[in-house]
């Protein structure tokens, strides 16, 4: 197998509606990608574009809608989708590509365009659940989250306060982001607590927005990169895993296959004890209890600690364990597959000592992504190394 | 494997009915929006030429998905709504199967002074000639209808 | 193109944000269509069987031998050992309550005055953590809690079509709290 280094990253302003197109977007993601690694479209063998529901952008089978923007004309090119975990399944593909050494140099384009979808991207959400149990009961995401939130809260005994910190802490993130829809510089926990009740227990300041945004990431072939830097930021292991479809046969309040995945990808970077080993991660953040679920699916505490750590700052960006430096879907936005900015991209530009006004101090060489999707079941895992 | 228990009986439940109603709003994007606003104020088209390769874009594009780079605003120029036919072909039954009362042309129409083309619907009174090779031109929505959408464009007619 | 130069990485942000007011005073123009597909699911022969009971008041669960469990949602096939489930088996109408929400929203994200309230049962005579989603009525919203035990409320006979709604939702079990 092949080393795999990422040699740029690029993303478009996130926000509730953009006026370009999907194509135009996931052009101008690219184009910041390629100029970042210093090459041209040409120089890109193969091209993975993640995106989420079609019904989202309202074109079927938009992977080839949106080709061209993807600099794929010609090319081999693939979309892959698998809900909320594209964001982190989109570079595992990119990477496979180049780890078995088809090719040599890949991009990856992920792109979303929510803001077209009336009444609310939640109508589009309701056709996701089994037409015959599930449907007839009009469900929408929110119900389901506050479910899961509510189980775990449960479980642990978890106060609202301390989930909600974790709005604060995004938002604020999220200020150094040029891209962010969401920054807060003020915000307060009482602010998150005293927000619109949406679905109990999640308050509207719990919830990250539907966005329009792409993001693009470069992968080379580590040998090849060498041209490129003398100190590349590697891919140092992936994983995915996924849980039963039938959610309500399952306790809801540890993320199981979150824990498969990460498994999966600390053994193939060779991590053992990943709260020692890795220096800061950008978990999946869809809504506030979701980082603190994930940050224990990812094997980075003990399951119900994360609320813990959250309150005493370790999860802060000058904190031991940084969560989110990104500002997170939170902060910065939610094009469900274009989070690959905030999961991989600041990964890569954290480790790469990029990341400008977001940089986390100490020079940190070890960072894990991750991504989690379709019905409260799919887990997507990368780790970069410096 | 096989499922031990067979449907047998057929007055079981079979199908369950559900549907999917998703409405969409499409920004046209940054070039269609400057077209579709060009169109709505003037008879003319709008394309785009992307000087790396000499590739004139119609309908004009922001970006050249062969050179991969960005067409700024001065590289786009009028050109006439009109065209050669390319290809044609004639429509006897609508979406749904159900036969039209008259044949409907449907045809890819070649944009003068570009290397685009528009697949566009032809009104003739000779309904079944050959229109192969044919200049036509657009007939558009009077200025006041228009909305700044692609059914500004009514229909082309032979020159 | 907004190119606000910042230090670091992304260097800019491309995209041109369009707010509600620029689509209502149409300073951008758009599309609009509206999809409208129409689909009869097909059931299989465990759902067929599920529904069909629902009609007549009943819950029914699948069970599979080789790992004992009793499935409901009831599947001709069981995930865990991969192989077909053996047996019909009938369960209480009775159950506790795994996780819920009070629900502000209604399915297409619109704010409503009085909460929704749904959840998972998990269904008695079933193994444990099974049951499905469903709606909580003739409570005070605020004494929802988890565990706590529960019972469906049935439609009139008449009115039930086969579906997973012949359930109107379910109530706290009398004497089921301890």
């Amino acid at each position: 197998m092949n080393d795999v280094a990422v040699l740029g990253g690029g993303m478009t302003l996130f926000r509730r509606r953009l006026k370009e197109t999907g194509k135009e977007l996931s052009f101008q993601a690219a184009k910041m990608a390629l100029e970042e690694a210093g090459i041209d479209n040409s120089d890109i063998d193969m091209v993975v574009m993640g995106s989420a529901p079609c019904a989202f952008d309202g074109i079927h089978m938009k992977g080839e809608n949106l080709l061209d923007g993807a600099g794929a004309k010609d090319k081999p090119y693939v979309r892959v989708f698998n809900g909320g975990g594209t964001g982190v399944f989109a570079p595992i593909a990119g990477w496979w590509h180049v780890a078995s050494g088809v090719a040599d140099m890949v991009m990856v384009v992920c792109e979303e365009k929510m803001g077209g979808c009336y009444p609310h991207p939640q109508t589009a959400f309701q056709t996701i659940w089994d037409p015959i149990l599930d449907r007839p009961l009009t469900p929408n995401l929110v119900w389901l989250f506050a479910m899961e939130m509510n189980r775990y809260m449960t479980k642990h005994n978890i106060k609202k306060e301390d989930i909600a910190r974790v709005a604060v802490k995004n938002k604020k993130n999220a200020v150094g982001h040029p891209c962010a829809q969401l920054p807060d510089e003020k915000i307060t926990v009482d602010d998150v607590l005293n927000s619109e009740m949406m679905a109990w227990p999640v308050n509207r300041l719990d919830i990250s927005p539907p966005s329009d945004g792409a993001s693009a990431l470069i992968f080379c072939n580590e040998k090849k990169a060498r041209q490129f830097t003398d100190d590349p930021v590697l891919v140092d292991g992936v994983g995915w895993n996924i849980a039963s479809s039938m959610w309500t046969n399952r306790d809801l309040y540890f993320p199981q296959y979150v824990a498969n995945a990460a498994r999966m990808a600390y053994k193939m970077a060779g991590i053992r004890n990943p709260r020692k080993e890795i220096d800061f991660a950008e978990p999946y953040d869809p809504f506030t209890y979701k980082e603190l679920h994930h940050m224990e699916g990812l094997l980075l505490c003990d399951k119900g600690e994360a609320p813990i750590l959250t309150r005493e700052g370790v999860t802060e960006r000058d904190g031991d364990m940084p969560i989110c430096p990104s500002g997170g879907l939170l902060g910065v936005g939610n094009p469900i597959a274009a989070t690959m900015g905030q999961k991989i991209c600041e990964l890569y530009w954290q480790l790469a000592g990029k990341a400008g006004k977001r940089q986390i101090p100490g020079d940190p060489q070890v960072g894990v992504g991750q991504a989690w999707g379709d019905i409260m079941q799919m887990g997507t895992v990368m780790v970069l190394r410096r | 494997m096989t499922f031990l228990e067979k449907q047998t009986n057929p007055l079981d439940p079979v199908h369950y009915r559900g549907n999917l109603q998703v409405d969409n709003l499409y920004t046209s994007g940054a070039a269609g929006d400057r077209f579709f606003k060009h169109l709505m104020e003037n008879d003319t088209f709008l394309a785009s030429e992307c000087k790396e390769c000499g590739t004139v874009f119609f309908p004009p594009r922001l970006y050249c998905e062969d050179c991969f780079v960005e067409i700024p605003e001065e590289n786009w120029f009028e050109v006439p709504a009109a065209g050669t036919v390319r290809l044609f072909t004639r429509a006897k039954l609508n979406t749904y199967g159900e036969k039209l009362e008259e044949p409907k042309i449907i045809a890819l129409i070649d944009i003068e002074d570009t290397d685009g083309a528009h697949l566009g619907v032809i009104k003739s009174d000779e309904p079944d000639k050959d229109f192969m090779g044919k200049k036509v031109e657009a007939v558009l929505r009077p200025k006041k209808d228009r909305e700044g959408t692609i059914k500004d464009i009514l229909y082309f007619q032979v020159l | 193109m907004t190119e606000e130069k910042i230090q670091g990485h992304p260097k800019y942000a491309p995209g041109t944000h369009v707010s509600s007011k620029d689509i209502r005073e149409k300073k951008v123009t758009y599309t609009w269509w509206e999809v409208e597909a129409q689909y009869a699911y097909s059931v299989g022969p465990a759902n067929s069987r599920f529904l069909k009971e629902l009609k007549k008041g009943n819950i029914v669960a699948r069970k599979c031998k080789p790992c004992g469990r009793v499935i409901v949602p009831p599947r001709m096939f069981c995930e865990h050992c991969y192989g077909p489930t053996d047996e019909w088996v009938y369960l209480q109408d009775t159950g506790q309550v795994e996780t819920f929400s009070r629900s502000y929203l209604d399915p297409d994200a619109n704010r409503i005055e009085d909460p929704i309230l749904v959840g998972v049962v998990s269904i008695d005579g079933a193994s444990p953590k099974h049951g499905f989603m469903h709606y909580f009525g003739e409570m005070d919203p605020e004494d929802l809690h988890i565990g706590m035990k529960v019972k469906a409320v049935w439609k009139p006979e008449e009115e039930r079509t086969g579906s997973i709604r012949d359930i109107k939702y379910f109530k706290p079990l009398e004497g089921g709290d301890e």
